[in-house]
């Protein structure tokens, strides 16, 4: 789905411009410093919009890593 | 114009690169809820507003909206930007503190509310003598803690209300206090789709992304402060009143309701509106002179003859009109709308003036209309009426004898300016809220130094430097009163005086009046030179042709000229002088 890869890709390289590109799929809460309580809120407001969903708050604690997002929002487009 | 923007464009404006050594814009957002989205969105609208500046924006501490105000150091700061919400008046009237909705409360929080807007007016009167303030008063509903029908208007609710509404009132008389309409806001902001009640529980944060998007955007564009237009040109014919007079006669041409036509006498009224508000009204029409001075003679006219400067009237084309109400004016093209009925006229004096706002009266078309004065008002909009505005368009009708008396060169006769029983004075006292000396500074184009313009904090800060001078020049001859027409800011160093910044109104040229200026800064200061910041600029001819005929040469920045080689130069001064 490289439509779903280009919008999401986008949406995590504006919450956390220093990520270098490349690394935007391998990002996580470990990987990224810059990814704290603050930045959680902006990166699922930044998707809700992006993606006109709401997210469930029960997943909330999932959505860790750009790979957990990437499969939370795929198993809401089936 | 900027555009609402979703968080993902905000946040990438808000990264965009921007120069090293750009001017630093320094913003304090003051709210009593986790900034958040508001910040990213007010940082990107910022970004677009002011492309050439880096935005730093600081916020206060959650919850303590008053508090964080109260310590604020407002120097240095370019603006402050308060997003005021119910909670912050008192917390029952928020969700996220528990156990306050009981009758017994509604009926005490209107005095808590009260003792509250006495702290935040106190720091934010003392906020606004140091920086712009924009305020926005609450924007999400209050909760239902009320015990009458949310519908019903309780006194308490009401009482509420009045004490925010005299909040505001008495903000609003402060000069560097601007406060959000909250009309405007409703028409790009839906009431009842601000609040995010699970943002609100869950983050702090208590609005949805497009209100949030929507109230930063006009929040900074508060903050920018544009200046406003200066001149109207408007057509007559189908436009300020509905007929042509070359057919209907005099009588025949009418702006009422029986013959339809109202919506030309609300246009009239709302040019007269304008004009008494100091911005200048002049006519441009293809028609026949003494029949439009007879309908202007109508006592029913809504916009009176005195208060429309000056009339073109005659078959030539409308450009040659506005070229010469132009030069009456001594104003720009990029200052001026113009209005015709005929989208060829208004094409044809686009042509000739490009950087001119021209635009089509739909007489047909009462929403156009109506649209047309609300952006009208936008354009010529203005915080506050200046003794100035109420004596523009006299000074320059009075201005006319000395056009005419006015040779090839531009300059007027030493027998004219003797016989103009001119006087002029200079006031060195440094106001840091002469509204006045400030607009002139950020609004004069042709005879200025160098362009510069200062922001608000820039301002105070120069004038709060023990060498620092502010000299105002003031002009009145017996064609009557100019008003503050002159400013020199600038520096003083034992015998040597550093001018920063000179502007003078056009409406003052040809006076000798910037001559005397210059032999004054000399006496005040017992100066023997002067070192000028000037820049070349596309529209500062009149100051480079005025230092080429002091110096000789053209004028490069850096310029010095002597007292000695001031005098030698100078013209007779025929002023008398007021003032230190």
């Amino acid at each position: 789905m490289p439509e779903l890869d280009d919008r999401l890709t986008r949406c995590f390289a504006s919450v956390f411009p220093a990520v270098p590109p490349d690394q935007i799929h391998a990002a996580s809460v470990e990987s990224v410093p810059a990814w704290d309580s603050l930045a959680a809120v902006t990166l699922i407001a930044v998707l809700e919009q992006e993606f006109d969903t709401q997210i469930d708050l029960m997943e909330l604690p999932e959505l860790t890593s750009y790979q957990s997002v990437r499969d939370y929002l795929q198993r809401q487009t089936k | 114009m900027a555009t609402k923007l979703n968080l993902i464009e905000a946040l990438e404006i808000s990264r965009k690169p921007v120069a090293q050594d750009a001017k630093l814009l320094r913003v304090f957002l003051g709210c009593g809820f986790t900034p958040l989205h508001l910040q990213n969105f007010l940082s990107a609208h910022l970004r677009q507003l002011f492309p050439e500046n880096r935005i730093k924006i600081n916020t206060g501490l959650f919850g303590d909206l008053a508090g964080s105000l109260e310590r604020l150091d407002a120097q240095g700061l370019d603006g402050l930007v308060v997003a005021l919400e119910w909670p912050d008046l008192d917390s029952r009237l928020g969700i996220r503190e528990l156990g306050g909705w009981q009758v017994s409360d509604v009926h005490e929080v209107a005095s808590s509310v009260d003792l509250q807007l006495s702290r935040l007016q106190r720091a934010l009167k003392t906020a606004a003598r140091s920086a712009p303030v924009v305020l926005s008063l609450p924007t999400i509903p209050l909760p239902p803690l009320f015990y009458t029908p949310p519908n019903t208007n309780s006194a308490e609710k009401t009482k509420l209300f009045l004490s925010l509404a005299k909040f505001a009132a008495d903000l609003s008389e402060e000069p560097s206090m601007r406060i959000l309409d909250s009309q405007a806001l409703d028409s790009v902001s839906p009431a009842a789709a601000r609040f995010d009640i699970k943002s609100e529980i869950l983050s702090g944060f208590p609005y949805k992304l497009p209100h949030a998007s929507a109230l930063a955007q006009s929040m900074a564009s508060l903050l920018q402060a544009r200046s406003p237009q200066k001149g109207l040109i408007t057509d007559l014919d189908d436009t300020l009143w509905s007929g042509i007079l070359g057919e209907v006669g005099v009588d025949g041409v009418n702006w009422s309701l029986e013959h339809h036509s109202h919506i030309h006498g609300l246009y009239q009224q709302f040019l007269s509106s304008l004009a008494s508000a100091g911005v200048l009204v002049g006519v441009a029409s293809k028609n026949d002179a003494a029949l439009v001075q007879q309908a202007f003679d109508r006592k029913d006219l809504l916009l009176k003859k005195d208060k429309v400067f000056p009339f073109e009237v005659h078959w030539h084309r409308k450009s040659d009109s506005v070229q010469r109400i132009l030069k009456s004016w001594n104003i720009g093209p990029e200052a001026v709308v113009f209005i015709d009925d005929s989208p060829m006229e208004a094409a044809e004096v686009k042509a000739a003036f490009p950087t001119m706002e021209c635009l089509v009266f739909k007489k047909d078309d009462y929403q156009a209309v109506w649209d047309l004065l609300a952006n009208l008002r936008a354009s010529f909009g203005k915080t506050a009426i200046s003794q100035e505005d109420a004596i523009r368009l006299e000074s320059l009708r009075s201005a006319a004898p000395l056009l005419d008396a006015l040779g090839q060169d531009g300059n007027a006769s030493d027998e004219f300016l003797k016989r103009a029983d001119a006087f002029v004075s200079f006031d060195f006292t440094k106001r840091p809220k002469d509204g006045r000396a400030f607009e002139l500074v950020n609004k004069t184009n042709q005879f200025n130094l160098n362009g510069k313009r200062f922001s608000e904090s820039e301002w105070n800060k120069f004038l709060a430097d023990p060498a620092s001078f502010l000299v105002t020049v003031t002009y009145q001859d017996k064609y009557g009163p100019l008003g503050k027409v002159a400013v020199v800011l600038g520096k003083v160093n034992e015998k040597k005086v550093h001018v920063v910044a000179w502007v003078m109104s056009c409406r003052a040229f040809s006076r000798r009046i910037e001559h005397h200026s210059l032999k004054r800064i000399f006496e005040k200061f017992d100066a023997n030179e002067a070192v000028f910041d000037f820049q070349p600029t596309e529209r500062n001819g009149p100051t480079q042709d005025f230092f080429l005929e002091l110096a000789g040469e053209p004028p490069r920045p850096g310029l010095k000229i002597s007292r000695v080689a001031f005098l030698e130069k100078a013209p007779p001064l025929f002023h008398r002088v007021e003032g230190s």
